[in-house]
Order: structure tokens, then C-alpha cells, then sequence
């Protein structure tokens, strides 16, 4: 079970609204039940603010919550 | 959880896996069934493959069979048993032999077999297949016992058979069949069969035990003679050879030193399946134009098969029928689920799927309950800390609102309580009347007071059903702890109940208060007709709850009278009736199968539906025409919205906070403090948005929170092809995600919503909080 590690914004030019910068895909930890995975998520590189598109929220790490709560 | 015995005991009670009757009644235990489905199909091989998996010298038992199956069989009285045997002499001649057993060397233990009737030849067509060298005695040549008895049996068929004994090692032996040859044998051979019809030295069948066929020492015998009702005595194919195929297990125990009787049960088939025949149209037999039939009359003939299966509750289930398996499969995958240590549960959605409505135990000729078992799976999952935590949140979150200090209030009847008084008789709407219908429950409660004698108090609360549903019990019995301590401190009144959900967690948690249906009580203080706007016409709906309350039942109908409505009963009404949805939570935990619910009950219906519970009305009102008793009783009618569609769940938890305050306010004179609709941030969101939101569990309240959390602290994005802003925030054991647009007026407006329960550094905040409440270790 692996998340697959690269996930873009779902659209639109995105920045950091607080540095006023663009993102940048930078790998972070996800973490769910006692278990952490690295993903490649659009990232703010001054302040470490990170967005998670609706697209990987509802569907790979939706099915990796569910996969991890039956484990 | 279940010991393995316990689960050998609730399995064994579904009779889905059962033999139909045709099979039961064969000595040969054919697949008669799946042989059928094969050649109605037009799977001629196929249908071959089963005769010659199950039938011994299938050459000569299709020709010579005397079918028991045929009498048996289910059809009998709607058009005439399947021509079984007509269709197995079809198939034997339509396509050639489909099986091409190898043939090894011989094992070293020997059977000798004293007869060839058809018993002596069964058994060693089975012990030879199973590697046993045979030589089997006879007198006069090896054919001529089998044509005496069965003049039908074609000479070609005959040569066959005995030809493919040969080459599975059985030689044929003429001999005088004595007991000096009985001697002999007994010294030479592993095992000795006696075929009762072609050697005068076998028993009796009486003096012998009928599972195994053992006469004495290492013998068996079988192929006894047949008595027909007149008292003629015949030659029985299909008992002859079930004689051979019994001893010949027992043989070959004998002579491999394995227990003669263990694990024999299975032989003794009963008939245990259940088949409605309910809806199955007579069919007369396809009788073959010629001799013998045609392939397309074989199809037509085998197509008359009803296909004999229980499934009676599937049927009426989209849980049940959701996973494609029946009772007593999935009792085992609990049971498997529960065992997992370490792996994945891949039953849990099969013990969070089910309504728990009871309905399948009522529709089981022999009540398995499915119910039972899903719950008693969750109470082990909670117990062990293995449930899912997403499957019931929502739901539990629900609870804790609707009975913490938001919503929940006791209010002692004004008019007894100054003076220290209590009234006899406590209103409880339950949670989600309260939700969807506050000003109605106000309405009622105004009606109770003034009609009951002594008034009446208002509590209104969770009734904890949520935690009995989730298997919670620790939760439920806290809960249950503090109804008592509100019930106890008004005196210990009568419950007067609206919902039956709350009718069964309150029975369960205050066993020692008498808890009526409200309805009960109003269908006695209102002895007269009254006016409504209801339909005439109308389908009645019985909530699971009150499956068995018939009190319940008969008073909807007679206030449905009373108002001037003809109920019309649904399919399956009363005990047998069929869940809205609501129940067990999995509305919560697998919306789809929910969704499901409702669908195929509003379905049944053919007129609008009156309900009693309002968990049905909200359920069905997407789907149907929906009416709840409130709506058609005088005292509520007018406080009604009869909505097309139910309120959403931010409204039912804003509705539960404005019984609240409309009721304190009214009968205490308290002004309300914090106003509800004073929220940190204007945020505008559209229908179409607010659904997409429902269908997420995410609430309003979340939506204003995150957007006021974000705008607070700054931490957001800026999307610059539409200005858009982006952020998270993560109150609980969830991350919401809001984009929005900020408006001039110093508002927003939410453009799109998710959620997430996964944690990423950055993602979240307030961070910290996040961290320790999780208790996360990478
Ligand atoms: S009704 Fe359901 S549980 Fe009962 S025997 Fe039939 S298939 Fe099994
Ligand atoms: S209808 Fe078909 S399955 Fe049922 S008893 Fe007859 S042959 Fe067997
Ligand atoms: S939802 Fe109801 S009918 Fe279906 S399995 Fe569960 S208790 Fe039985
Ligand atoms: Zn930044």
C-alpha cells in the first residue's frame, strides 16, 4: 500500500497567500493509524504551508484511510 | 466472540447451501440441479462433466436408472417432475465423454468383489478410480447379471463400461460364488464385497448398519432387491448402486485403516432447503416428438427447472444482496474477520452494512438473524479497538450534540413543578424529531399538557440508540446512566415515545420505566374523527422499531382512520416490514446501501406513505410522496412544512437547538443567550454546494469554523487565475478543505468543500492540537 508519490493542485495558479510565492512540489509525510507515507505535494517553500487537491483526498488517500482502518 | 462451535450452530441454521430435493433424494448424490442449469443453458459438455463427476458407470446409470429424483423433485405438482433421466440418456448420447481420468498404478490393498450385479460394479468402478486394484467374481460372463435385471440396457453401453473397468485394473473372474471363494478372498484381498443380488450368502440388509454397509470382519454388502407399494420385488438402479458407492467408502477405509464412521453426516442428506414456490407458474413436461428428445427440447425440458433456492431474505435485502453472498457465508466471514490478529478485515463492511432491522430473522423459515450477528461483530470490533473509525463518527458526533448542552434539556411541566410536583407522563420527541420537526413537537407538547391529567414534563435528548447500533455498550450504558438520572429526578414518569428507535433504546436502558408509544396515548384521548389535508388514500409504512409492537401499529391505523384515511398495507407490512435506511447506522457507515433501502421501500409503495417514524419520512420523502403522523394530526398539522425533501444535517442540528430555546423561552420565560444564527463570518453557500457538503458529512457550522479560522490566521491560497482562496481546517479527527471567494461586502462565498482524515504536516491546523489528539507515530 503506497500512496503514489507525485500530486499536483486539481487546476488554477496557486501561491501561498501569506508569502505571496508559488508552490512547490515538495515531499512531506502523511500520516493515518499509526502509519506514515511520503507524498510529493504542492507546498509553500517559505512557510511549509501544503495543499491537498480534492482529487487525492477523495480518491487515493480516501482509499488508503479505508485500507489502513480494516488493517 | 463466536467460538467456532457456536458459529457451526448459527451457520448450520441457513439453509441456502442445503441439496434440493432432487439431490437428496439420489443415492448418488447427483448434481441434478447444476446439470439442469448446464443443459438449459446449452452447455451440453458441461452438463456431461457433472453426470460423470457424479454418477458411477455413466454409461449404464443414465440408461438404467429408476430416478427418484424425478418424484422428488419440486416441480411435481406445477407441471410434473423434470425427465431427469431423459435428459441424462440426451446428454449421453449428444456429446462424448468429457473426463479423461488417468490411470496410475495400482495401490498395493485389493478388493475382490463377489457378484456383478450393478452394487458389486459401482463399488469397484469407485474403489478402482481411486487407485484400488479389483478383481471382481462372477458367474456365467461379467454382463449377464446387469442384463437380467435391466433388459433396457443396450449392449454397446454395457461393453463399454466393462471395457473402462479393465483398464482402471478390475478384471472379471468367473467363479463359483461360495464360501470357500468367501475364504479365500478374505485371506488374499484387503476388502470384500458381497452383491446381495448375485450372491446368496449376503445378509439381509436389516441385520446390517445402514452408514456403512458392514456385514462382518472386512466385508460389505449392498444391491439388495427392491419392494415395490403392491409387494413385487425389482431391481432398484439408483438403490443398487447407492449400496455399492456407500460400501465402497466404507471399503476403502477398511483398507487404507481409516475410521469407518467419522465424518459421515454429510451421506445422510435432509431435505433442509427452503424454496418459496410463490409466483412459479405451472409448466407441463416437454414430452420429445420422437423417441427421445431433440437438443432444443432438452433445453425446453431442462429449462423447467426452478432453479430450488432459498434466498428469501436476500431477496428483500440490498445489504444482503450488496456482497452477493447469503447467511451463511457471511456468518463465516465474520467469524473469519474476527479472528484476523494482524491482515486486513475484509468483513468489516459486511458487519457495518447491515441495517439491523430484523426483518431477515422474520422472513427465515428457520429465523437466522443477520442483525444479531452484525452487532455482536461490532461489540468485539469495539472491545478489541478494531472498528473502523470513520464507519459511525458522524453519527456518534450527532449523538453527543443532540444530547449535550446545545440541544439537550429536561423541562418539568410549569404548571406542577413550582410546588415541588411532578407530572405522571414525560414526552420524549428523540433526537431527530426534535431535529426535523421542532415547532410540531412544540405543538404536541403544548396539547399533552393541557389533556393528560397532572401534565406532562419535556425531555428532549438522544436516546442513545446511535451507541447500541455502533456496538458501543460502554457509551450506550453512560448514556443510559444519565436518562435515568434525569428520569429518576421528575419522579419516575410514564415515557410517553414518538419515535421506535427510541421505544427500543429506551426499553433497553430504563427497563424498569413503562415507556408507551405516544401514539398509543393520542389514539385514546382522541376518540373522535378529526379533519385532515392527508390523502384519502394512503400505504402505511411500520418503522423496524416496531416490528413487533403491535400496540404501535394498531394505533397509526386507527388515528389514519380517524383522520379519515384508508391505509392500504404494503408487501410485507407488520413484522415483516423492510428498513428506510436509518437503522444500524449504516446510513453512516455505507450511505449507498442506505440509499438502497429507501429506494426499494418507497418502491413498494403505491400510494403516499404515512409514516410513524420520522426517520422513514425523511428517508423516503426524496423518493416519495411522504407523510408523518404530525403532518395529518390536528394538534401538529398546522406547525407542519411538508417539504418536498427532509432537512439536511446542519438543519436538523440547528432544529434541535431551536426546540431548545423556543421551549425554554415559552414555558420558563428564558431568553435565549447566544443566538444560533450569530455565526463568526457571513459565508454564503448554494444549494448546489450545501449538497455536495450533505453528501460529505461536512456541516455548515465546519464550513463557517474553517473559513473563519483561515481568515484569521492568514494561512491560506490564493488561486490568481480566479482569486479563489484555499484552506484547511482540522477541529477533529478531520481535515475540511473550503474554497471560497471573499465578496465585497466583507462576506464569502464557499465555492467547493472536501475532507480528509489523513494528517500532513502543513495541512492542518491548528497544528499542534492536531498532532497529540491523533497520537500519530510515523
Ligand atoms: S431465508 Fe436467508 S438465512 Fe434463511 S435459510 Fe434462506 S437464505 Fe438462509
Ligand atoms: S425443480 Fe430442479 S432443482 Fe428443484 S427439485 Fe426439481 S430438478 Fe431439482
Ligand atoms: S438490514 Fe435488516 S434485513 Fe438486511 S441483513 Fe440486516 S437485519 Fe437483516
Ligand atoms: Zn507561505
Amino acid at each position: 500500500m503506497a500512496l503514489d508519490p507525485n500530486f499536483t493542485t486539481d487546476g488554477g495558479d496557486w501561491i501561498c497567500a501569506k508569502c505571496h510565492v508559488p508552490l512547490e512540489q515538495i515531499k512531506v509525510q502523511a500520516l493515518y493509524m499509526h502509519s506514515a507515507f511520503d507524498v510529493i505535494l504542492p507546498r509553500c517553500p517559505s512557510c511549509g504551508l501544503t495543499l491537498i487537491p480534492q482529487s487525492l483526498a477523495e480518491g487515493k488517500m480516501a482509499e488508503v484511510e479505508a485500507l489502513l482502518e480494516d488493517k | 466472540m463466536l467460538e467456532q462451535s457456536q458459529l457451526h450452530v448459527i451457520e448450520a441454521r441457513c439453509t441456502q447451501e442445503a441439496a434440493p430435493r432432487c439431490r437428496t433424494a439420489c443415492p448418488l448424490d447427483m448434481d441434478v440441479r447444476a446439470f439442469l442449469e448446464s443443459l438449459a443453458a446449452g452447455k451440453i459438455r458441461d452438463a456431461r462433466k457433472i453426470l460423470e463427476r457424479h454418477l458411477p458407470l455413466p454409461g449404464v446409470m443414465s440408461a438404467v436408472c429408476d430416478h427418484p429424483c424425478e418424484n422428488a423433485c419440486l416441480r411435481r405438482d406445477l407441471g410434473g417432475g423434470l425427465a431427469v433421466s431423459s435428459l441424462e440418456k440426451f446428454c449421453m448420447h449428444a456429446v462424448p465423454s468429457q473426463t479423461r481420468p488417468i490411470i496410475r498404478p495400482p495401490k498395493p490393498q485389493k478388493l475382490a468383489v463377489l457378484g456383478a450385479g450393478l452394487a458389486g460394479l459401482v463399488a469397484a468402478f469407485d474403489i478402482s478410480r481411486k487407485g484400488f486394484a479389483v478383481t471382481v467374481f462372477h458367474e456365467g460372463d461379467a454382463g449377464e447379471k446387469l442384463r437380467s435385471d435391466f433388459p433396457s440396457l443396450g449392449e454397446a453401453a454395457l461393453a463399454e463400461e466393462l471395457r473402462s473397468l479393465e483398464k482402471f485394473h478390475v478384471s472379471f473372474c468367473p467363479a463359483s460364488l461360495d464360501e470357500a471363494l468367501l475364504a479365500r478372498c478374505l485371506e488374499e484381498y484387503a476388502a470384500v464385497f458381497v452383491d446381495a443380488s448375485a450372491c446368496d450368502l449376503a445378509p439381509s440388509r436389516d441385520g446390517l448398519d445402514a452408514s456403512t454397509l458392514l456385514w462382518k470382519d472386512k466385508i460389505c454388502c449392498g444391491g439388495w432387491t427392491s419392494l415395490t407399494p403392491t409387494g413385487a420385488r425389482y431391481a432398484s438402479a439408483s438403490s443398487q448402486a447407492g449400496d455399492g458407492r456407500r460400501a465402497g467408502i466404507t471399503l476403502q477405509r477398511i483398507m487404507t485403516g481409516v475410521s469407518l464412521v467419522a465424518a459421515r453426516e454429510g451421506e445422510n442428506r435432509e431435505n433442509r432447503l427452503h424454496t418459496p414456490l410463490d409466483g412459479i407458474t405451472p409448466l407441463p413436461r416437454i414430452v420429445p416428438e420422437g423417441d427421445s428428445y431433440t437438443e432444443e427440447e432438452a433445453r425446453r425440458e431442462a429449462d423447467r427447472c426452478i432453479r430450488c433456492s432459498c434466498m428469501q431474505c436476500v431477496k428483500e435485502c440490498p445489504f444482503l444482496q450488496k456482497y452477493k453472498e447469503f447467511p451463511r457465508v457471511y456468518a463465516r466471514k465474520l467469524y473469519n474477520n474476527a479472528s484476523v490478529v494482524r491482515g486486513t478485515r475484509t468483513a468489516n463492511v459486511i458487519m457495518n452494512g447491515c441495517a439491523l432491522c430484523g426483518q431477515c430473522e422474520v422472513i427465515c423459515p428457520e429465523h437466522f438473524s443477520m442483525a444479531d450477528l452484525c452487532l455482536e461483530s461490532r461489540r468485539d470490533a469495539v472491545e478489541r479497538d478494531v472498528m473502523p473509525a470513520s464507519a459511525h463518527e458522524f453519527a456518534l458526533e450527532d449523538m453527543a450534540q443532540a444530547s449535550g448542552p446545545e440541544c439537550a434539556f429536561l423541562l418539568e411541566d410549569p404548571a406542577v413543578s413550582p410546588s415541588g410536583g411532578h407530572a405522571p407522563a414525560m414526552f420524549f420527541p428523540g433526537c431527530q424529531l426534535a431535529a426535523s420537526r421542532p415547532g410540531q413537537v412544540l405543538a404536541m407538547y403544548r396539547y399533552l399538557r393541557e389533556n393528560l391529567p397532572g401534565g406532562a414534563s419535556l425531555y428532549s435528548s438522544c436516546c442513545g440508540i446511535p451507541a447500541y447500533w455502533a456496538g458501543r455498550e460502554t457509551l450506550f450504558n453512560e448514556h443510559a446512566e444519565t436518562l435515568r438520572r434525569d428520569w429518576e429526578s421528575c419522579g419516575k414518569p410514564e415515557i410517553l415515545a414518538a419515535c421506535s428507535s427510541c421505544m427500543t433504546a429506551l426499553k433497553k436502558a430504563l427497563p424498569e420505566a413503562t415507556v408507551t408509544a405516544l401514539w398509543t396515548r393520542l389514539d385514546k384521548l382522541m376518540s373522535d374523527s378529526f379533519e385532515s389535508t392527508a390523502p384519502k388514500d394512503m400505504s402505511v409504512q411500520d418503522p423496524c422499531g416496531a416490528r413487533f409492537d403491535e400496540e404501535w401499529r394498531r394505533a397509526v391505523r386507527s388515528l389514519a382512520v380517524k383522520a379519515g384515511i384508508h391505509v392500504e398495507e404494503p408487501l410485507r407490512s407488520g413484522p415483516e416490514s423492510a428498513c428506510c435506511g436509518y437503522g444500524g447506522l449504516v446510513w453512516n457507515a455505507q450511505p449507498d446501501v442506505a440509499d438502497a433501502m429507501a429506494k426499494k421501500r418507497a418502491g413498494e409503495f403505491s400510494l403516499p406513505v404515512l409514516t410513524s417514524c420520522i426517520m422513514c419520512h425523511d428517508r423516503f420523502a426524496s423518493e416519495t410522496e411522504s407523510w408523518h403522523l404530525f403532518d395529518i394530526l390536528p394538534q401538529t398539522a398546522q406547525e407542519g412544512h411538508l417539504e418536498a425533501s427532509a432537512p439536511g444535517l446542519s438543519a436538523r442540528r440547528a432544529g434541535r437547538a431551536a426546540l431548545k430555546e423556543a421551549a425554554l423561552e415559552e414555558f420558563l420565560g428564558e431568553k435565549p443567550s447566544v443566538r444560533h444564527d450569530d455565526e463568526p463570518v457571513l459565508l454564503r453557500i448554494s444549494e448546489e454546494v450545501r449538497q455536495s457538503m450533505e453528501r460529505r458529512y461536512i456541516l455548515r457550522q465546519d464550513a463557517v469554523e474553517a473559513v473563519a479560522g483561515i481568515e484569521k490566521t492568514r494561512a491560506r491560497f490564493l488561486n490568481r487565475e480566479n482569486g479563489h482562496f484555499l484552506g484547511s481546517w482540522r477541529p477533529r479527527n478531520v481535515t475540511f478543505w473550503v474554497e471560497y471567494t471573499a465578496d465585497a461586502d466583507g462576506g464569502f462565498t464557499l465555492v467547493k468543500a472536501w475532507c480528509h482524515r489523513m494528517v500532513v504536516a502543513g495541512a492542518i491546523q491548528p497544528s499542534e492540537k492536531v498532532i497529540l489528539e491523533d497520537k500519530v507515530h510515523a
